[in-house]
């Protein structure tokens, strides 16, 4: 299992950052519960609890986010991670 | 009575009896599911990750298909070796919503329930249904439980 970790609010600040080429989006999935999308946000990615929750209402209100980029390969990390905890999750190039 | 509590920095599970039995029994089922394969109520469980890309999503499924597996039976290993009663730290925590999320993204599958379904509390009257309910009611009361114990 992961631990929380926590990431200074400074360094995932803004949702894409341009020098990062991947993305990771999260899809609305009306099974899960909007308090587990919101937990697993501040779990998996340390971020705030007020930004993990502007970020499970922008997935539940416009049908996705983007929430958190990087590598290919720390995208694919968080993707799997993301799935790991029932969530929907896809990456993309950002163009 | 509530079913998680927060105790310092743990989560008490405390359930009665014979919900210990009840989610025994689903959690045994999932396993039986997860280790056969192959069956359309697990969709939500293997969501694509490449939605612009056949090759990327080959490979992708290639890489973690195993290891989503093993991360799901390890965490429903640990739900039932604590379902009678445990102080549960972070990573049992995270064990026990993975597996009851695990079991909610399946029985919606079955119960083939749409946002419009769940936005006006139409449920089904079958026992899949309550279970959905009591699945989530759990889980809700576990991450209220979590976000005190580990301070989110």
């Amino acid at each position: 299992m992961t631990a929380p970790v926590m990431v200074p609010e400074t360094e995932v600040a803004g949702s894409v950052d341009y020098a990062r080429p991947w993305k990771v989006i999260v899809w609305d999935d009306p099974i899960n519960l909007m308090s587990y999308v919101a937990f697993v946000f501040q779990k998996l990615f340390g971020y705030s609890k007020e930004k993990a929750h502007r970020l499970m209402m922008e997935v539940h209100i416009d049908g996705k986010a983007v929430v958190s980029s990087g590598t290919r390969e720390k995208a694919e990390f968080d993707v799997f991670r993301l799935h790991e905890h029932g969530l929907w999750a896809t990456m993309e190039k950002d163009e | 009575m509530s079913r998680f509590r927060h105790e310092g920095d743990v989560v008490v599970v405390d359930l009665p009896a014979g919900e210990q039995e009840m989610l025994s029994q689903v959690l045994s089922d999932l396993r039986d599911l997860l280790i056969k394969g192959g069956d359309d109520t697990l969709r939500r469980l293997k969501p694509p990750a490449h939605l612009d890309s056949s090759e990327a999503e080959a490979s992708y499924r290639e890489l973690v298909d195993d290891d989503l597996l093993c991360s799901r039976l390890e965490a429903i290993e640990l739900v039932e070796s604590t379902v009678e009663g445990a102080e549960l730290d972070a990573g049992g925590t995270a064990a026990w919503m993975q597996s009851l999320n695990s079991l909610r993204l399946v029985l919606g599958e079955q119960l083939a329930l749409t946002g419009v379904d769940l936005v006006n509390h139409k449920m089904p009257d079958t026992a899949s249904a309550a279970l959905y309910e009591w699945t989530g009611w759990l889980l809700e009361q576990l991450i209220d439980a979590a976000s005190q114990a580990h301070d989110l």
